[in-house]
C-alpha cells in the first residue's frame, strides 16, 4: 500500500505493509529516533507524537490508516539551533532529566494537554501522565515543572 | 508481523464497500489500538483488512429528544467530549474517560470496544448494558437493530457477516454511575466494574464487566430489588449487603487478579455507584 | 588547600537539552542502513536436553547473513564461579535461554528464518521452586557442577546450592538457651522485581583491525570486554567496547549478556550488526532482584537487648548463578547489620532453579533483607511491648559497635538520623486525617546498605583553552553522575567552573579498569581516580606556573580559571596562558589516578565464602511511610513519605533529590505494584506493561527528604554514592505501616491490592519453609 503524509513538514510517501506502526515508519524510515518505541503496546507514551494535531501513541498507529495524515514528532519541537519549546526548558531548568528516554513522549503529550489546559491542578497534570511511564524520577519533579511553566506562562499573559 | 508486502487495507468509502470487503473475508480496523499489539499475542495480523476511518457518518455522535446515536467509529475522548453534561449520561462519560489512558482513548473507538471478542475489561461494555442500548448491524442488504445483551451473547455469530454501525441509547434514564476498580489509580483494566442506571421507571438496572469472559446484568441481583422497597437502591450500605448475598459470578483467574478478589470487590463497587448515583440524583 | 564549597552546587545536567529534543542517541537509535539485524532463537521449555540443532535450511533463508550457536563460542563466564555459556548447548535451563542467534538485512528476514531452524529438544522435568531445589534426591539443574571453573575462591558449593556464605560471630546457643529472653522467629517470601529500563538490552557489534569493538547499553563496559574474551576465547584486549548514553540500567545491565553474540556475528559477516531484546524478551529474561525466602530469630531480653540473632536467607540465582553469588555476601551485612547484636549466626545460599537468571537490581537483596529485618524488628517490638522507634533507637549500631562479622563501626549515624526524622515530622506533621476513614498505618524503618568501591582509573587532560577533559570508562546511566558529579569534583580541583570540564564516555580502548556503574560507587570511585588525576594535572600546572609568575608553587592558587598568587584575586596567569607555555616548554600537561577498595578488616573467621568481609562505605537510610488502607479491596493509598538519607557530603544537593524521589519510587513499585510470578512451565508470567505494573503518575506522592551530611566515608571530599540507596527502605517501611493499619502481620511482597484484601480475610497462607530445617547448622555445608 502506498500511502501519502507530510512528517515533520516534508511530504513523505510509505510504501509497504499498512499495519506498519508509525513509530518504525518514524524511526526506520525517516531516522526521528526521538520517538522511542519502548512498550509497543500503548502503555508507555514513549513513542506519543502529534497526528493532525492530536497526541497518540504511534506504535499502534498503522500507517495505512494516516494517508493525508499530518504528523508532528519531537524533533519537530524545537529544530535546529531554535529556542527550546517552553516545557522542554521548563523540564531542562527544573533538572528533571534521567535516563531522558521518556521526555520526548513525555514532552508531545503534556504539550498539546497544557495548551488546552492552561489551568490545570497538579492532579489533572497526573491524570493527563497516566499514559506515560518514566522508571527513572518519580514523576513528581515533572509535576513540580510542569507547575513552573504553567505559572509563567500566566504571568507572561499577565504582562502581555 | 509488520513486513507483509502483501498485505492489503482497503479503506471502504461506503459501508456497502466495507461490507464487500468483509464478505470477501477482510478482518475490521477500527481504531487498532487492540489489533495492533496481535504480534505482541503470538497472533498473526490479519493479511486483509478493512477500515471504516474514511466514512464520515460513522463518526458522529447525535443527540436526538429521545435517543443518543453514537457512530461506531467514535473515539472515547469523542463520546466523553460530545455527551459530557448530558442529563442521566455521566456513566457513559465515566467509562469513556477512564478507560486506558488519554492517547488511547483519543484513537480506540466504541465499535472496537464491543467488537473486540478477547477484551474481558472493555469498560463500555457494563455500561452500555445497563443503559438497553441497541445496537445497528449492517450487513449486505440488510439493517439489523437489536439489544445488546442479544448481541453480546453471541457476538462471533453476528459479526461474521455483519459490521456494527452504531449503538442507540435511549434517553429515559434519570442518572447512572460507573464504578471501575483498577489495581493502580488508572491506567489499568479494570479487574471488576459495575455499572449502575436509573431508569424512568425508578428500577436501577447494573451490569457487571471484567468479571467473567463477557459483560453482563447482574439479574440475580435486579430480582432482588424488585421485591425490596425504592428506597433500598437508593440506599447504598443496604445495596452493599443486599449485593454480597448476590454474587454469582464466576470470577475470571489472570494474571493481575484471581477470581476470588473480582467477586470479592463487586459489593464493594456496588456501593461506590450508587452512592454516586443517589448524590446525582440529589444534584438534579 | 581545595575550597569544597565551590565543588558544591545543583549543576544542571549538560545532556538534558539534547535528550529533551529527541536527539540524545542511545545504543537503539544507532543502527545504520547497513547494520544487520540479530534475533534470537530462545528455549521454549525450562529444561530440556537438545538432541538436533541443525541451522543449516536457516542460513539458506532470504536476506540471512550468518547464524552462531554454542559451538561458536565455548566458554564459560560467570561471578565466583564460571558456569554460564552463551548459547545452551547440550542442557537447556530456563525458559527463553538462548540457542542460536541469525543475522540477516533486516529483523523481519531474521525472524522468518528462525522458523527453519531444526531443533529437537527432549524436556526434563524442570525444578521450578528452591523448596525442589533443595528437596533429597532433586535433579541436579548443573550436572557437572563440579567441573567449573572457581574464580573467586571459599564459597561452600554442592548439587543446586551455587554458593554458600555465612557468618558466626559469638556463641548463639547460648544466647537462645538464656531463661531471660524472649524468642522471635519470623519467616518472610519475597517475589522477583523487574528493572523496567527504557532502553532495553542491546549491541552493536562490529569487527575492526582484527578486533571486537562493541557499542553497548551497560553499566560495565570492562565487564563486557573480559566476558566477550572468555567466551569467544579471545585475549580481552581484542575487546573494545564503548557506551552511548544508556536509558536506564537500575543493576539490569550489570551484567554481560547478549553483547558477545555481536561480536562473534560481526566477525562472521564482516559487517556491523545490532542485537536487541524486544520488550517482551526483556522482561521475560530479566536479570530481576531474586525471589528469596527468609528464616529469622532472635533472642530478646525484657529490656530490649538483643542478645542472639540467627538467619537462613535462600536466594534463587535461577539457571545460573550471575550476581547472586556474590550477593549471598550482602546478607550478613543487611539483615545482620543496622542493629548492635550479642551473637549472631546466618546463612545465605544462592539455589539454582529452572528459571531466568537473576542478577543485579538498585540495593539488591539489601532491599528484601531490609523488609525482613524491619517486619521482624516490629514483632519483637509487638512481643516484648515496646515502642518500636524507641526500641530502635537503643539499639542501632553505634561508634566502635561490632557487626555482624566483627567490623568496627565508625561513628553514631543511624541514632542521630532516627532523632533527625523526629525533627522531619515534626516539621510535615502527619496525615491521619487524609486516610478519610480508611486504615491508617505509619511506620518508621531503617537500612544499611553499601558503597560497592573496587577499582577505577581516571585520566585528564588540560587544554590549551583552559578546559579539562576527563577520560574514565564511567557511563551515563541516568544518575547523572558523569553530568554532575565528575565535572564538579575536577571543576573544583582545578579551580575551573564544570562546564569546562569535557566528559568522555566510556571507551575501554581511552580508560583504565572500571568496576562499573553501580552499587552506588561512581562518585566515590571514579570521584577518587579523578581527584588523583587532578592531584598530579595541579602539581604539573603550577610547577610551569611558578617558573613563568617566578612564585614558589606552595603560594599559588587554583581559581575562576587563573594560577593566582594566593591571597591576591586576579593576579598571576590564566590557566590557558600557563597550558600554552607548558605545551611549549614541557609538553602538554596530564595527569591520571586510581582508586580501589581499601579492604576493611572483619574480625577472624566470622565471615565464610565472602567476596567482601566488611563495608569499607556503609551507607545507612531512616525511612518513613504513612498508608491508608482500604479494608473493601485492599488498595493501599501512600499518604506521605519521608526519608532521612546518609550522603556523605552532598555535592549536588538537588540531583540527590531526584535520586530520591525516584527510587523511592520505585520502593513503591516493589512494595505495592510490582509482581512477577512463574508459571508452570517457568516463564516469567508479567511480561509486558499490561500485566507487570510500575507505579504512573497518581500513584506516587512528593518525597520528604532531609540529607544527612558528616559521616565517616573514605570517598573524596567525603562524598558517599546517594543514588542507589533511596530504594532500600520502602518495601520495610511500607509493609510495616500496611501492617499497623490492618492490624496483621506482613510476610510477603508485594502488597497489591488482592493480597492486602486476602491479609484482611486471614486467607493470605503465610510462608512455610520445609525446605529449612530448624536446626540453623542443619542449612550449613560442611
Amino acid at each position: 500500500m502506498t500511502v501519502t503524509l507530510r512528517i515533520n513538514g516534508s511530504a513523505c510517501r510509505f510504501h509497504g505493509d499498512p499495519m506498519t506502526p508509525l513509530v518504525d515508519v518514524l524511526r526506520r524510515e525517516r531516522f526521528l529516533t526521538g520517538t522511542k518505541a519502548v512498550c509497543r503496546e500503548g502503555f508507555c507514551g514513549a513513542c506519543t507524537v502529534e497526528v493532525d494535531g492530536e497526541a497518540v501513541m504511534s506504535c499502534l498507529r498503522p500507517i495505512g490508516l494516516l494517508d493525508g495524515a499530518t504528523v508532528k514528532s519531537i524533533e519537530a519541537l524545537a529544530p535546529g539551533d531554535t529556542a527550546l519549546h517552553p516545557l522542554q526548558a521548563a523540564f531542562e531548568a527544573a533538572d528533571v532529566v534521567q535516563c531522558g528516554m521518556c521526555f520526548p513522549g513525555m514532552v508531545m503529550s503534556l504539550a498539546p494537554f497544557l495548551r488546552e489546559n492552561p489551568d490545570a491542578g497538579r492532579n489533572e497534570i497526573k491524570a493527563a501522565m497516566v499514559g506515560n511511564i518514566c522508571r527513572c524520577t518519580g514523576y513528581e519533579r515533572i509535576v513540580d515543572a510542569v507547575m513552573n511553566f504553567l505559572d509563567s506562562q500566566k504571568m507572561e499573559q499577565a504582562n502581555g | 508481523m509488520f513486513d507483509s508486502m502483501e498485505r492489503s487495507l482497503t479503506v471502504a468509502g461506503s459501508i456497502e464497500e466495507a461490507l464487500a470487503a468483509k464478505h470477501r473475508g477482510a478482518a475490521v480496523l477500527a481504531g487498532g489500538t487492540w489489533l495492533m499489539r496481535d504480534p505482541r499475542r503470538g497472533v498473526n495480523l490479519p493479511d486483509v483488512l478493512v477500515s471504516l476511518h474514511a466514512l464520515p457518518a460513522l463518526f458522529t455522535v447525535e443527540i436526538e429528544k429521545d435517543q443518543v446515536v453514537i457512530g461506531a467509529s467514535v473515539t472515547h475522548a469523542g463520546l466523553a467530549r460530545q455527551l459530557a453534561g448530558l442529563n442521566g449520561f455521566d456513566a457513559v462519560v465515566a467509562a469513556a474517560n477512564g478507560a486506558a489512558n488519554p492517547a488511547i482513548r483519543r484513537v480506540a473507538t466504541v465499535g472496537g470496544n464491543l467488537c473486540t471478542f478477547d477484551f474481558a475489561a472493555a469498560d463500555l461494555l457494563p455500561v452500555f448494558l445497563a443503559m438497553n442500548a441497541v445496537v445497528e448491524l449492517r450487513s449486505i442488504g440488510e439493517r439489523q437493530v437489536l439489544p445488546i445483551a442479544e448481541f453480546l451473547a453471541n457476538r462471533r455469530v453476528f459479526l461474521r457477516d455483519s459490521i456494527l454501525t452504531s449503538v442507540i441509547l435511549r434517553r429515559d434514564v434519570i442518572a447512572s454511575a460507573h464504578a471501575r476498580l483498577p489495581l493502580r489509580r488508572a491506567g489499568d483494566y479494570p479487574v471488576a466494574i459495575v455499572s449502575a442506571v436509573r431508569g424512568h421507571d425508578g428500577r436501577v438496572r447494573i451490569a457487571v464487566g471484567s468479571v467473567e469472559d463477557v459483560a453482563r446484568r447482574w439479574i440475580s441481583l435486579e430480582a432482588v430489588l424488585a421485591i425490596e422497597p425504592a428506597s433500598v437502591s437508593a440506599d447504598p450500605e443496604r445495596m452493599r449487603a443486599l449485593a454480597a448475598q448476590c454474587v454469582d459470578f464466576r470470577g475470571r483467574d489472570g494474571i493481575e487478579a484471581d477470581g476470588w478478589y473480582r467477586c470479592q470487590v463487586l459489593p464493594t463497587l456496588v456501593r461506590r455507584a450508587i452512592a454516586s448515583l443517589s448524590a446525582k440524583e440529589s444534584v438534579q | 588547600m581545595v575550597d569544597v564549597s565551590s565543588t558544591v552546587m545543583d549543576l544542571p545536567r549538560r545532556d538534558a537539552r539534547d535528550k529533551l529534543r529527541g536527539r540524545t542517541r542511545y545504543t537503539n537509535d544507532r543502527a545504520r542502513p547497513d547494520t544487520l539485524h540479530a534475533v534470537l532463537l530462545r528455549s521454549t521449555v525450562p529444561a530440556g536436553r537438545i538432541t538436533r540443532l541443525d541451522v543449516s535450511a536457516a542460513l539458506e533463508c532470504p536476506g540471512v547473513h550468518a547464524i552462531v550457536t554454542g559451538a561458536d563460542a565455548p566458554g564459560l563466564h560467570g561471578i565466583g564461579i564460571a558456569d554460564h555459556p552463551l548459547f545452551a548447548t547440550d542442557t537447556i535451563r530456563y525458559h527463553g535461554e538462548p540457542i542460536a542467534c541469525i543475522a540477516a538485512e533486516t529483523e523481519a528476514e531474521a525472524k522468518a528464518a528462525l522458523a527453519a531452524i531444526v531443533l529437537d529438544v527432549e524436556p526434563l522435568n524442570p525444578v521450578l521452586t528452591m523448596a525442589e531445589a533443595l528437596a533429597p534426591g532433586a535433579p541436579l539443574i548443573h550436572e557437572d557442577w563440579r567441573a567449573y571453573e572457581v574464580l573467586t575462591e571459599g564459597g561452600a558449593r554442592d548439587g543446586n546450592i551455587a554458593w554458600e556464605a555465612k557468618s558466626v560471630r559469638g556463641d548463639v546457643d547460648a544466647a537462645f538457651a538464656r531463661s531471660d529472653v524472649t524468642i522471635v522467629e519470623s519467616s518472610i517470601a519475597v517475589g522477583r522485581q523487574s528493572h523496567v529500563p527504557f532502553e532495553p538490552r542491546v549491541a552493536i557489534g562490529s569487527w575492526e583491525n582484527g578486533r571486537a569493538h562493541i557499542e553497548t547499553s551497560t553499566q560495565v563496559p570492562w565487564t563486557v570486554r573480559n566476558v566477550t574474551g572468555r567466551v569467544l576465547q579471545l585475549p580481552p584486549g581484542r575487546v573494545r567496547v564503548t557506551v552511548p548514553p544508556v536509558g536506564g540500567g537500575f543493576g539490569l545491565k550489570f551484567d554481560a549478556t547478549i553483547e558477545p553474540i555481536t561480536a562473534l556475528l560481526a566477525r562472521m559477516t564482516g559487517r556491523s550488526v545490532i542485537l536487541e531484546n524486544s520488550r517482551q524478551e526483556e522482561m521475560a529474561t530479566c536479570l530481576c532482584r531474586e525471589n528469596a525466602e527468609i528464616r529469622i530469630r532472635s533472642a530478646v531480653t525484657a529490656e530490649g537487648e538483643i542478645v542472639g540473632r540467627e538467619a537462613v536467607v535462600l536466594m534463587d540465582c535461577g539457571a545460573y548463578g550471575g550476581e547472586q553469588v556474590f550477593l549471598t555476601t550482602m546478607t550478613s551485612h543487611t539483615l545482620g547489620g543496622s542493629y548492635r547484636l550479642g551473637a549472631v549466626r546466618l546463612v545465605s545460599r544462592a539455589v539454582y532453579t529452572n528459571t531466568p537468571p537473576n542478577g543485579a537490581f538498585r540495593a539488591c537483596n539489601g532491599v528484601y533483607n531490609s523488609f525482613a529485618l524491619e517486619r521482624h524488628t516490629d514483632e519483637i517490638c509487638a512481643a516484648i511491648g515496646m515502642d518500636p522507634i524507641e526500641f530502635r533507637k537503643r539499639n542501632v549500631l553505634g561508634n566502635g559497635d561490632l557487626g555482624p562479622t566483627g567490623q568496627v563501626f565508625e561513628g553514631d549515624v543511624l541514632g542521630p538520623m532516627l532523632e533527625r526524622m523526629d525533627t522531619l515530622r515534626a516539621n510535615t506533621g502527619t496525615l491521619e486525617h487524609a486516610a478519610d476513614g480508611r486504615l491508617y498505618g505509619r511506620a518508621t524503618a531503617l537500612g544499611t546498605w553499601f558503597i560497592f568501591v573496587g577499582p577505577s582509573a581516571a585520566t585528564i587532560n588540560l587544554n590549551a583553552d583552559g578546559s579539562a577533559t576527563l577520560v574514565t570508562s564511567g557511563v551515563e546511566i541516568g544518575s547523572g553522575t558523569m553530568m554532575q558529579s565528575l565535572p564538579q569534583i575536577v571543576a573544583g580541583q582545578l579551580g575551573l567552573h564544570p562546564d569546562q570540564i569535557v566528559v568522555r564516555e566510556a571507551d575501554t580502548d581511552a580508560a583504565g579498569l572500571d568496576a562499573g556503574i553501580g552499587g552506588g560507587r561512581t562518585t566515590v570511585s571514579i570521584g577518587a581516580a579523578s581527584v588523583g588525576a587532578a592531584a598530579e594535572v595541579r602539581e604539573k600546572l603550577l610547577r610551569t606556573a611558578g617558573e613563568m609568575l617566578q612564585t614558589a608553587p606552595k603560594d599559588l592558587v587554583l581559581r575562576d580559571g587563573r594560577v593566582e598568587i594566593s591571597g591576591r584575586p586576579g593576579s598571576g596567569a590564566a590557566i590557558s596562558t600557563v597550558v600554552a607555555h607548558a605545551q611549549a616548554t614541557t609538553g602538554p600537561i596530564s595527569g591520571t589516578g586510581s582508586f580501589t577498595a581499601k579492604n576493611t578488616p572483619a574480625m577472624a573467621g566470622c565471615a565464610m565464602g565472602h567476596f567482601i568481609d566488611a563495608l569499607d562505605i556503609p551507607v545507612f537510610v531512616v525511612h518513613e511511610a504513612e498508608v491508608a488502607v482500604d479494608p473493601d479491596t485492599g488498595h493501599v493509598d501512600v499518604l506521605a513519605y519521608r526519608v532521612v538519607q546518609d550522603v556523605g557530603r552532598a555535592l549536588n544537593p538537588r540531583a540527590i533529590m531526584g535520586q530520591i524521589q525516584g527510587g523511592v519510587v520505585q520502593g513503591l513499585g516493589y512494595a505495592l505494584h510490582e509482581e512477577v510470578t512463574i508459571t508452570g512451565d517457568g516463564r516469567i508470567a508479567q511480561d509486558g506493561f499490561e500485566t507487570y505494573r510500575v507505579p504512573l503518575a497518581q500513584d506516587v506522592v512528593p518525597v520528604v527528604a532531609d540529607l544527612y551530611e558528616g559521616a565517616p566515608s573514605m570517598g573524596p571530599l567525603g562524598t558517599k554514592g546517594a543514588g542507589e540507596v533511596p530504594i532500600l527502605a520502602v518495601g520495610s517501611a511500607i509493609a510495616c505501616a500496611v501492617s499497623n493499619a490492618i492490624g496483621k502481620p506482613v510476610y510477603r511482597l508485594p502488597l497489591t491490592p488482592p493480597r492486602v484484601l486476602r491479609l484482611i480475610h486471614d486467607i493470605e497462607p503465610r510462608p512455610d519453609y520445609p525446605h529449612i530445617a530448624p536446626n540453623w547448622t542443619d542449612n550449613t555445608l560442611r
